[in-house]
């Protein structure tokens, strides 16, 4: 193959009718699905008072935590704190529903039967729907049409590994490996386009399909459903953390005269 | 003024977020009436805003209704806007009213921290403290990380000489932002106040420690400027009452050790401010004979 002269000639036609409406095609199809998703887009659900309280709980004894072994307050206030937190999580104060009933375990809450979890599966499966379906049409309209075109070449020289990824839809065994086909050429764009659309539609990445790809609407949302079906025994949990923590607890402020003193060279 | 530089000094004023009312009510009247804020762009609404606040406290309620009507016919439901319609009622027909309305908006919404902030400080000027601090209490319970709302708890304390329950609220500011000196400052001058005098030098001695020098500087240590000047004062004025008065230091209701070494410390604070003293008695001499010889 080291002859100068190219084996395959392309026509100019398919780069006008082929190449560019592909490319443009899927510029476009990624601008619309980008305010597509922006309209599909419900407001964040408004929260009662009672569950945000639930669930910023943990956050109380995590930041009286943070700084336990240097604390920024005496051992009296912080044992006020700690003991007050550890009670309100032992009785189950800050729990949305209140408290449990004694001699009553909970049963976990269905995630299908919660309308609030429910609501956020629904907009995570209408995204990805938003995401899917002009892909679907675009990658059809493609393998009816294009079926088989090669494209383009690209200018620097490739193994052989690449060839199933950029000459998908020919079988020729013995074309090189430069040669890019039409259905190749959608994937590229499909992976690639991802900067350009970060470009045009600022840093907003709505229309970021592989991001969105990697996750199912079901994968994405278990974490957010489990959580709240254990977070009585969580807060339960929190209290050992707690009496530790207070075990540790240290003020910055004991024997800060040695220090202030010797920092001023009088002692 | 002319239009372009009164849009510069509302641009200005608008990044800054002082509460210079008359100015920016000067300059910004003047961008207002020629209807040039669409030329800031995304920040024509923050413009709007900082103007009508700044109309109601110059007292031109009129500007305030023209920005507020601008402003809820682009963002109907925006709980800022909420706010502003609360702040011209207030203006306009009394706290009373005002009261209702935010009530109403919190019945509708109650984690709207905008809008509840804005009644309890209705509350608070209107002298319904009890009220005022149990919303409060609500509030720092719902949304315990808002340091805002543990200082303003504090503040109410403070001035109500509930010293003890100030310092309780300010242990939480302390919890929250633990590297901010000025609020381990504020516990201290309360702590004093609350008359535990070894609590207080222990948070004094905090605060020098936080501002002042670091340990590997050179000798003698440069005059303490700004909020360390302050904590030496404490530093000094607590040392002086627990030499004069060794009971108080028995008697601290937060259970605090008297620090060592107490004369030591004294004569620390004295030394740190006399050269603070020298140093601002020579920034002064240096000024004005700078201003002398113009």
């Amino acid at each position: 193959m080291g002859s100068p002269v190219p084996s395959l000639y392309l026509d100019p036609q398919i780069r006008d009718w082929v190449l560019f409406p592909i490319t443009l095609v899927m510029i476009l199809v990624g601008v619309l699905r980008h305010y597509v998703v922006f309209l599909l887009q419900s407001s964040p659900k408004r929260l009662p008072r009672a569950a945000i309280r639930e669930q910023r709980a943990l956050v109380r004894s995590n930041v009286l935590r943070a700084t336990s072994t240097n604390s920024p307050i005496p051992l009296s206030f912080y044992q006020a704190i700690s003991q007050d937190l550890s009670k309100a999580f032992a009785e189950g104060t800050y729990l949305k529903d209140g408290p449990p009933k004694q001699g009553e375990t909970p049963a976990p809450p269905n995630p299908l039967s919660d309308p609030a979890a429910m609501d956020g599966m629904m907009a995570g499966m209408r995204t990805q729907m938003v995401m899917m379906v002009p892909q679907m049409i675009v990658m059809g309209w493609i393998n009816f049409f294009f079926e088989g075109f090669v494209l383009i070449k690209l200018p620097f020289p490739l193994t052989l590994g690449f060839k199933s990824m950029l000459q998908r839809g020919i079988q020729t065994r013995d074309m090189d490996v430069r040669w890019v086909s039409s259905l190749s050429w959608y994937f590229l764009n499909f992976f690639g386009l991802n900067g350009l659309y970060r470009i045009i539609l600022g840093g907003d990445e709505a229309a970021n399909v592989s991001q969105n790809l990697a996750a199912s609407p079901f994968a994405m949302n278990t974490p957010q459903v489990t959580q709240p079906q254990d977070l009585n025994k969580l807060l339960k949990a929190e209290r050992d953390h707690l009496e530790f923590a207070e075990g540790v607890h240290q003020w910055i402020g004991d024997g800060i005269e040695t220090r202030i003193l010797k920092r001023y060279g009088s002692l | 003024m002319d239009v372009t530089s009164a849009l510069q000094r509302s641009a200005n004023y608008t990044t800054k977020n002082a509460r210079a009312s008359r100015q920016i009510f000067e300059s910004g009247i003047v961008v207002f009436r020629n209807n040039a804020q669409y030329k800031l762009g995304d920040d024509s609404w923050q413009f709007l805003d900082s103007l009508a606040l700044a109309a109601i406290d110059v007292g031109r309620i009129d500007v305030a209704q023209d920005c507020f009507i601008r402003l809820s016919a682009e963002f109907p439901e925006s709980p800022r806007v909420q706010c502003l319609e609360g702040i011209l009622k207030e203006a306009r027909e009394g706290p009373e009213a005002a009261l209702n309305f935010y009530d109403q908006l919190l019945e509708a919404d109650p984690t709207n921290t905008a809008v509840w902030k804005r009644l309890i400080s209705v509350l608070r000027r209107l002298g319904r403290i009890e009220r005022a601090v149990e919303e409060l209490s609500k509030l720092a319970d719902t949304f315990y990380t808002d340091v805002e709302v543990w200082l303003e708890l504090a503040d109410i304390y403070a001035t109500h000489h509930q010293y003890t329950s100030a310092l309780r609220s300010l242990s939480h500011v302390l919890l929250l932002t633990p590297q901010n000196p000025f609020y381990v400052l504020q516990a201290a001058e309360t702590a004093y106040t609350a008359q535990d005098v070894p609590l207080a030098i222990r948070f004094f001695l905090m605060v020098v420690e936080m501002t002042g020098v670091d340990s590997d500087e050179t000798r003698p240590p440069p005059p303490p400027t700004g909020i360390t000047v302050r904590a030496w004062y404490g530093v000094e004025l607590s040392a002086a009452r627990l030499e004069a008065n060794p009971a108080l230091g028995s008697s601290s209701p937060s259970k605090t050790r008297v620090p060592e070494h107490l004369s030591q410390l004294r004569q620390l604070a004295r030394d740190a401010i006399n050269s603070a003293q020298v140093d601002r008695r020579d920034a002064e001499t240096e000024a004005s004979s700078a201003w002398l010889s113009r």
